[in-house]
């Protein structure tokens, strides 16, 4: 399992994850967790995902959620797990 | 399991805080490249760099993306050249020769800077290690990429006078010959009192003999990360304040941890360190003064100064000790001038004077570091600054250096301006008195009596 943490910020409106987990359908990404949260009118979504049958390199994979988050108006980033670990951890 | 707030507050450091890994540097042994002859030494040089530093930047770039976390430069330092140029090199134009040689390296593998053009001379000098010193003001002028370092003093050795004297008159004239860039050279070239081996940050990194082949070392960032969470514990008292830096300190080391051990493992080449400095950029919000208004003083330079940063320095430590297996380099704060857009202003205001950068040195982990002074400054009396702060690194044990700018053609209040991260600044007063017959002496100064630990 290759887990990889997916934020998306941007303003709430109908229509956000609809498109974005299609994406991740589309390109073999499991989706392991989604928590969201809306603060006044702006969302904030954590998803885990699985991308080890993702057959693209990571670089696309950044570039595409880019893409994505332009179509629904959101920043979406993608990074590997250890980050979050490694500074939150002892 | 990661939580949410986590991933935001990183996140967070990185969109609102200028969070970065600083350098990913690769250090590179050139003692296996020695010959006595010239051109076979460079062609030994160019294809030894080449080889091992082929993929840092791509290395660099793809660990950047994948954690979110961007890595702004990629460098390399070298065995000290007045070592490996020693046989083949016999007059300052022959190590010229060496320093296009690692200007042509870095630009092939794409580092924005290369260190070790440096001379250890902190005893005596070989006629090797004065050749070299000799060509430094060509070097940097002929060159782009390549950063000069020379060790003038240490606890256990004293100060060599003569190359503190010989690098007065060095400074001033690699300031004439880029006189048209501000007299950047002098931003390339810093003099040390007990360098570290490890080093990764420019001008001042060199791979030392103590060193393996190829080594890893990572320098970490984050001053504006530290602002922003001590503004959250304003009017606390200093057991909060502490805390506060210790902990963020921790989390930001650890983000070098994971990118020098990633980059160790994808190059194959070994982890050596992390440095924990801050390091400020002219960038808004990336600043030590920040910090230390945030602290509570007025601006960076106030009464209260030297203990602030002396709070940070060692807080920044107790925070980054415990978040890497490894630690080296520098770890402190710097406190450069033109590269920190709020210590220029402090500078400028009157509130930051150079006498009280050189107090602050006594706590901070380098020394005086960028400063833009008149180009009509004496070569002797930039001798007699270099002088004073050897001293303080040699007497308390520290690393101190020198990294000072005669902007030639400019004087008190006009502005030197350097270009992207080494910033601008107005240029500072320096004080008028002379101090030529003290620096004229010629000779060592005897290292002090603490020294003699065995």
């Amino acid at each position: 399992m290759k887990r990889i943490i997916i934020t998306l910020v941007g303003k709430d409106h109908v229509g956000i994850i609809g498109p974005v987990c299609n994406f991740f359908a589309d390109n073999n990404i499991n989706i392991l967790d989604i928590k969201q949260t809306t603060v006044q009118e702006y969302i904030n979504m954590m998803m885990i995902v699985d991308i080890e049958k993702y057959d693209k390199d990571f670089d696309t994979l950044v570039s595409d959620l880019d893409k994505t988050g332009e179509k629904v108006s959101c920043i979406i980033k993608a990074q590997h797990e250890e980050i979050f670990e490694m500074m939150h951890r002892i | 399991m990661v939580e949410m707030k986590e991933v935001f507050e990183t996140n967070d450091m990185v969109s609102h805080e200028n969070l970065d890994v600083r350098t990913i540097t690769m250090g590179i042994s050139l003692l296996d490249c020695i010959d006595s002859d010239l051109d076979t030494l460079c062609k030994n040089i160019y294809d030894k760099i080449t080889a091992s530093a082929r993929d840092l930047v791509r290395v660099g770039d793809d660990i950047g993306l994948e954690f979110g976390v961007p890595v702004i430069n990629k460098r390399i330092s070298v065995t000290p050249i007045a070592l490996v140029g020693g046989s083949a090199c016999k007059s300052p134009e022959d190590f010229v020769k060496v320093a296009e040689t690692l200007d042509s390296a870095a630009k092939e593998v794409g580092v924005n800077f290369i260190g070790g053009y440096s001379a250890l001379v902190q005893k005596g000098m070989t006629p090797a290690d004065r050749n070299l010193i000799l060509s430094v003001p060509e070097a940097l002028k002929r060159t782009e990429r390549v950063c000069s370092s020379i060790s003038l003093g240490s606890t256990k050795t004293g100060i060599n006078m003569d190359a503190v004297r010989l690098m007065g008159d060095i400074i001033l004239e690699s300031a004439e010959l880029t006189k048209e860039d501000d007299s950047l050279g002098c931003a390339k070239l810093v003099v040390f009192c007990n360098p570290p081996d490890d080093n990764p940050f420019m001008a001042g990194a060199f791979h030392g003999v103590t060193e393996s082949d190829r080594i890893i070392n990572v320098g970490v960032s984050g001053p504006g990360v530290v602002k922003n969470v001590l503004s959250k514990v304003r009017g606390e008292n200093f057991e909060v304040l502490c805390e506060t830096i210790k902990k963020t300190a921790f989390k930001v080391t650890r983000v070098g941890q994971l990118f020098a051990k990633e980059a160790s493992r994808r190059l194959d080449v070994p982890f050596g360190i992390v440095d924990l400095s801050l390091a400020p950029t002219p960038a808004v919000g990336d600043s030590i003064a920040d910090i230390i208004h945030e602290m509570g003083m007025e601006y960076a330079g106030a009464p209260g100064t030297t203990a602030a940063l002396a709070i940070l320095n060692d807080q920044v430590k107790k925070g980054g000790v415990m978040a890497s297996s490894y630690v080296g380099g520098l770890s402190g704060a710097f406190i450069p001038v033109t590269e920190d857009k709020s210590m220029a202003y402090a500078a400028e205001i009157g509130a930051l004077t150079l006498e009280k950068l050189e107090a602050m040195t006594c706590v901070c982990s380098v020394g005086l570091d960028m400063i833009a002074i008149p180009g009509d400054t004496p070569a002797t009396t930039i001798a007699g600054i270099i002088a004073d702060e050897m001293a303080i690194g040699m007497i308390n044990q520290k690393t101190t250096a020198v990294r000072i700018i005669p902007v030639i053609g400019k004087g008190v209040g006009d502005v030197a301006e350097f270009g992207g991260l080494l910033g601008e600044a107005k240029i500072m007063p320096v004080n008028k008195f002379g101090c030529a017959d003290f620096v004229n002496r010629g000779g060592r100064i005897p290292a002090p009596i603490h020294s003699f630990k065995n």
